[in-house]
């Protein structure tokens, strides 16, 4: 086994041991999705169908979700790492940065992996989605890729903040981006076009595009270039993430 | 082992945090093998000095060489021959003791982790508690198990910041026993302290202050530059006079007494390292006070 993938399976395992002790936010964790799913329900289960159409919209939102737990949890877990000097510590024990946060997105993968099934399942028994098992298998991939990307979007966001309390403004940032700039509540050709180069640097935007294609009747994964576009994406915030990973203090 | 080549080499070494010079031109050469001890008071610039050499900070200016190596240029080179020891204990609450030394020790590709990490265990009195998780612990089972999770890897320089913090008196006499042994078998240690009665078992001292070294010298040349009082009884007088504390000083002072038979009773007091230390770092605090015209 190379050195490097040696070391992500041990920050990864580290992690993981360290998730499966802390069961309170193990449970919040989970059960936070799904919390988030039932509230979904009553709101659309209150709204008129005219105004929104729960079918186009609860598979995006429901994709932010998990976008947003993933994104927050990692966050605030890497700058708890910071502050209690446990990354400097890791560095000067030889860890690499590439191997941290592989480490780190392998572990929370698992974690999104079941975020993400708990709300597909979710959505789809509370609204009845009926979509073909292929479409179902093309939404889990999507939100789980959304999720993985999430993880390396907290990571990078913590690199920019030296306390929990300044990981903060940057869920707003987060929030703002993604809700109106994705597509998700209005389609980006309605937005200002000041708006769209903006757009692109949400991973929302690629996702609700492979979303909104896969919902559509007889729709899949090939009609889309959205899911390459999280792909891209997705080592592209990797790799920044990687690179501004401070190891100076 | 005799004290071989310099293991660290500072020149004229300066670090600044905004407007706060945290080190100030420090020079020092530190030989393989050597306890060199780090003295002065919190802010005096030893935890920055020890972060220059690792590779964790930037400095503003002046060169170090650590083994040989750049420690910003070389730092994966010189990272796999060292142990840190941070000052508080830096570890995973809500892992065990096991769990920390195996994580920090993996990066490193120890043939036999295992044992080795039972050898740190046995040494540090934890084998008990290996697998308690740690936020059960007490802070001196922190502080030594942080000592145990830097010695794994068996590196060949130790920079302990304040290692005995919190641990009893009977295991830390025991450190020592163990931080000589390692010394004895060439393995160079740096360790800031502020307990000096564990300064006078370094090999070396450097006293700081302000970011700047105001001695470096063996306990014994930092005491000499100590006052020693006599006090001598001779007849009914008490003559008290203090003179420098050099093993010549006592000798000629005694002189003039030609073990006169109304010598009754002579007390000796020398300044202890403590005052030494003191008495350097308020010099160089009352230095600081003086003002210069403009």
């Amino acid at each position: 086994m190379s050195y490097t993938l040696s070391n992500i399976l041990a920050v990864a395992a580290r992690v993981l041991t360290q998730l499966r002790h802390d069961r309170r936010f193990l449970i919040l964790a989970l059960a936070l999705p799904f919390v988030t799913v039932y509230m979904l329900y009553l709101f659309f289960e209150g709204v008129d169908a005219p105004i929104f159409d729960p079918e186009k919209f609860v598979m995006p939102v429901g994709a932010f979700m998990v976008h947003f737990i993933t994104y927050a949890l990692c966050a605030i877990a890497l700058v708890r790492e910071r502050t209690a000097e446990t990354l400097g510590r890791m560095f000067v024990n030889g860890y690499r940065q590439v191997e941290i946060i592989g480490g780190y997105v392998l572990a929370y993968t698992l974690l999104a992996t079941v975020q993400s099934l708990i709300v597909l399942v979710g959505l789809s028994l509370l609204f009845k989605l009926d979509y073909p098992t292929g479409t179902f298998a093309a939404l889990y991939l999507t939100i789980w890729l959304l999720a993985i990307i999430s993880i390396a979007m907290g990571i990078l966001v913590s690199n920019f903040a030296r306390n929990e309390g300044q990981v903060f403004p940057f869920i707003p940032l987060v929030i703002f981006l993604s809700v109106l700039l994705s597509g998700m509540i209005l389609p980006t050709d309605k937005l200002p076009e000041w708006t769209r180069p903006a757009s692109l640097i949400t991973p929302m935007y690629y996702a609700n595009i492979v979303v909104q294609a896969l919902i559509k009747p007889d729709g899949a994964l090939s009609d889309t270039w959205g899911l390459a576009g999280l792909i891209i994406y997705g080592i592209a915030i990797f790799s920044l993430a990687t690179f501004t990973l401070r190891e100076l203090e | 082992m005799e004290q071989g080549a310099a293991a660290i080499v500072v020149d004229n070494l300066r670090k600044h945090y905004g407007k706060i010079e945290a080190l100030r031109g420090v020079t020092l050469s530190i030989h393989q093998g050597e306890i060199f001890g780090l003295l002065g008071a919190n802010g005096a610039g030893k935890t920055t000095l020890i972060k220059s050499l690792i590779g964790s900070l930037r400095p503003n200016g002046g060169s170090t060489r650590v083994l040989d190596l750049d420690p910003h240029t070389q730092k994966r080179a010189l990272r796999r021959q060292i142990g840190y020891m941070p000052q508080s204990p830096v570890l995973y609450d809500d892992l065990s003791a096991r769990d920390n030394i195996r994580f920090f020790g993996r990066a490193h590709r120890i043939p036999n982790l295992e044992e080795e990490i039972s050898a740190v265990l046995d040494f540090t009195g934890l084998r008990e508690r290996e697998h308690s998780p740690v936020h059960q612990f007490s802070g001196g089972m922190k502080q030594r198990l942080s000592l145990a999770c830097t010695l794994v890897h068996k590196p060949r320089l130790l920079l302990l910041d304040e290692p005995t913090t919190g641990v009893d008196p009977k295991l830390r006499e025991a450190f020592w026993a163990y931080f000589h042994k390692l010394a004895s078998e060439g393995v160079t240690l740096v360790i800031s302290t502020h307990q000096m009665d564990e300064a006078l078992y370094c090999d070396r001292l450097a006293v700081m202050r302000d970011g700047v070294v105001l001695a470096c010298d063996t306990p014994r040349g930092l005491l000499r530059r100590g006052r020693t009082t006599v006090r001598v009884t001779n007849g009914g007088s008490v003559e008290s006079e203090t003179i420098a504390n050099t093993p010549e000083a006592l000798p000629a002072f005694l002189q003039r007494y030609h073990l006169d038979e109304r010598v009754s009773r002579i007390e000796i007091e020398e300044d202890t390292l403590e005052a030494v230390v003191l008495a350097l770092i308020n010099a160089r605090q009352e230095d600081a006070h003086v003002v210069h015209p403009e």
